[in-house]
């Protein structure tokens, strides 16, 4: 992976540096003392990120009144039912289809608008094309919260607002820029050499476009579409203020409405918040590999 | 914009690597605009006019509900900085508490990940499965993991139960964390750079990870020790990625709020009242007053405060190791 910017010299390097330095480990007592207090710090960390989870999974499944008495990380008698009252009882799994559908399609269309826009971005030459371009990475430095409004009053205009498309578009719109840098830089470093052959066989730009570009530059789509489906996933501001009828409901809002009824149980609450984290978790996992891989290409580039 | 049918095949006049600057070929073009086209259709209705019409509003008062606006010209502006007793205070707290924010997340953001990702980069085993644990903070962040937060810092939670097992007792917080003035935006503080140090040490260990390994070899050979040899090459080496991440936290410490509003919704009082949030509480939360007016003048404030510290972090970042 790192071999491609590496310059030739370095690039036969770290093999030999690497297995020399393995061959000269001496486990005297300093080295073995500073092993051991990396590893220490290293779980340390460990346990700081998984602090709050660690209590919601704990949380999620105590009854009402082990909950209350607070205590203990493992649950004395561990129950099952808060969850699947939650998801059954509150409504947790028509909220999650909700979100389901506007994460998808969010991704989806962030997937096909933004990898076609980074094609004529990186490929295709046409006047406007840079001027187009920097008015795109503009967008980056524009709050989210100064457009909010304005966004909440034209969809209120054109009848959007409370829909699920009142969501899906601005948080398209929203991930325009960071997509279109990725995209623009993937396609970047796909040698024109493949485009003028295809070109030569009688294939048109929509041809390349599918077949040669988007193929290669799967991890970053990849990568894109988890970037994209995290942040929507747990999408709270624009969602709260515009989703009034309980059957568009998605996650984020339907915790938040736990929270702010009249009695609070925790149990519930993080119940209800487990619902909503694991999918995102599910997902990192799965993707993890390209997400990685992605995220250290953006880096480098 | 209109896309005309283009004839496919191998265009006639290929020139294949002199590609020429001001000369277009037509089909390139035709394709370029509807390959475009989507992108730039969304953002005209989504972008281009919600911020014309954002940035106009910002020169006027308006509840929202009555047909006309009422233009003001910049007195928005002058009411939010200062000529309005109602606002311009509880702005200056707002702004006073985004400045601790904006100092302290982006320097505990750096002190925490670049070790982090120093000792992870040292190890072999168990590299990748600590990397996803490191990694859950930023992919979960958002309401479900606050309201953990919440329920982990409340008066009984299970934050005090530490600290007193630990026999650190006297740091207990018998209000909660968020319930005391003097400890809620710290806290807050802590939990932003909780989620940020995830994404912060990923772009470290990706740029450690480019680090010529014969330079610190080099080094070693001539006798530098491990601190030697982080401080004086490892970490200049990286200065284009701290910037990023300076610039990242910088921006998201300014703009973001989702966590103050959750958390304490800017209390008690206003102590962690925040510029973001100030803004959102504008524009939704104060019902019929005329202040989406003055919720676009913040908002564009807080746009030029971004543009301004991206331009001078860039700068800095350039000059200073």
């Amino acid at each position: 992976m790192s071999t491609e910017t590496a310059r030739p010299t370095a690039a036969d390097a770290p093999a030999t540096g690497r297995a020399a330095g393995r061959a000269r480990v001496h486990w005297s007592l300093p080295t073995v003392l500073a092993r051991v207090a990396v590893g220490l710090l290293l779980l340390l960390y460990a346990a700081i990120s998984l602090y709050p989870f660690l209590w919601m999974v704990s949380a999620a499944f105590k009854d009402r009144l082990e909950v209350v008495a607070g205590g203990n990380l493992i649950p004395h008698r561990p129950t099952l039912q808060t969850l699947a009252e939650t998801w059954s009882e509150l409504h947790f799994f028509d909220y999650f289809l909700n979100s389901l559908k506007v994460t998808g399609l969010t991704v989806l269309l962030v997937l096909v608008i933004y990898s076609a826009a980074g094609y004529a971005f990186s490929v295709l030459r046409f006047p406007g094309r840079k001027t187009l371009y920097r008015l795109f990475m503009v967008l980056l430095f524009v709050p989210g919260v100064t457009v909010l409004l304005p966004v909440v009053l034209l969809e209120n205009k054109l009848g959007l607002l409370g829909s699920h498309w009142g969501l899906i578009l601005p948080f398209v719109n929203g991930s325009a820029p960071l997509s279109i840098l990725m995209m623009t830089n993937a396609f970047d470093v796909i040698p024109g050499e493949l485009r003028e052959a295809a070109r030569v066989d009688g294939a048109g730009e929509l041809r390349i476009f599918t077949t040669i570009y988007l193929p290669l530059s799967r991890p970053v789509l990849v990568t894109i579409a988890v970037l994209t489906a995290i942040p929507t996933w747990n999408e709270y501001l624009l969602t709260r203020v515009s989703l009034n009828n309980p059957g568009t409901f998605t996650l984020p809002i339907a915790l938040q409405n736990l929270q702010s009824g009249a009695v609070q149980h925790y149990n519930v609450l993080m119940a209800g918040a487990l619902i909503v984290v694991i999918p995102v978790i599910i997902l990192f996992v799965a993707a993890q590999r390209y997400f990685v891989n992605g995220l250290m290409g953006a880096v480098k580039a | 914009m209109a896309v005309p049918t283009i004839a496919k095949g191998p265009s006639p006049t290929r020139r294949a690597p002199s590609r020429g600057r001001t000369r277009y070929r037509p089909s390139e073009v035709a394709w370029g605009a509807a390959f475009v086209a989507p992108a730039v259709i969304l953002f005209a209705v989504m972008g281009a006019y919600t911020i014309a019409y954002g940035f106009s509003l910002s020169f006027a008062k308006w509840n929202g509900f009555t047909p006309n606006w009422r233009w003001v010209g910049l007195q928005n502006y002058a009411d939010l900085l200062w000529a309005d007793p109602r606002y311009a205070p509880r702005v200056r707290t707002a702004a006073v508490n985004t400045l601790w924010v904006m100092i302290a997340v982006p320097i505990l953001t750096v002190l925490v990940s670049f070790p982090l990702a120093v000792l992870l980069n040292s190890v072999r085993r168990l590299k990748t499965v600590l990397r996803s644990v490191y990694f859950l903070p930023q992919v979960t962040s958002g309401i479900a993991v606050y309201f953990a937060w919440m329920y982990v810092l409340q008066p009984d939670g299970a934050v005090n139960l530490l600290l007193r097992s630990l026999g650190l007792g006297s740091l207990q917080q018998p209000q909660g964390f968020l319930g005391n003035p003097s400890t809620a935006l710290p806290t807050l503080i802590v939990i932003t750079v909780w989620s940020s140090v995830p994404v912060s040490m990923m772009l470290y260990l990706a740029g450690l990870q480019a680090v010529d390994p014969t330079l610190v070899e080099a080094a070693r050979v001539d006798g530098a020790g491990s601190w030697h040899i982080i401080r004086h090459i490892i970490w200049p080496l990286l200065r284009p990625i701290t910037a990023i991440i300076v610039l990242l936290a910088l921006r998201d410490s300014l703009q973001g709020f989702q966590t103050f509003l959750v958390m304490t919704n800017g209390g008690p009082g206003d102590h962690t009242n925040v510029l973001g949030l100030e803004t959102y509480r504008l524009a939704f939360l104060s019902l019929l007053g005329p202040t989406l007016g003055l919720s676009s003048a913040l908002g564009w404030m807080l746009f030029v405060a971004a543009v301004i510290l991206a331009a001078v972090n860039l700068r800095v970042m350039r000059r200073v190791t």
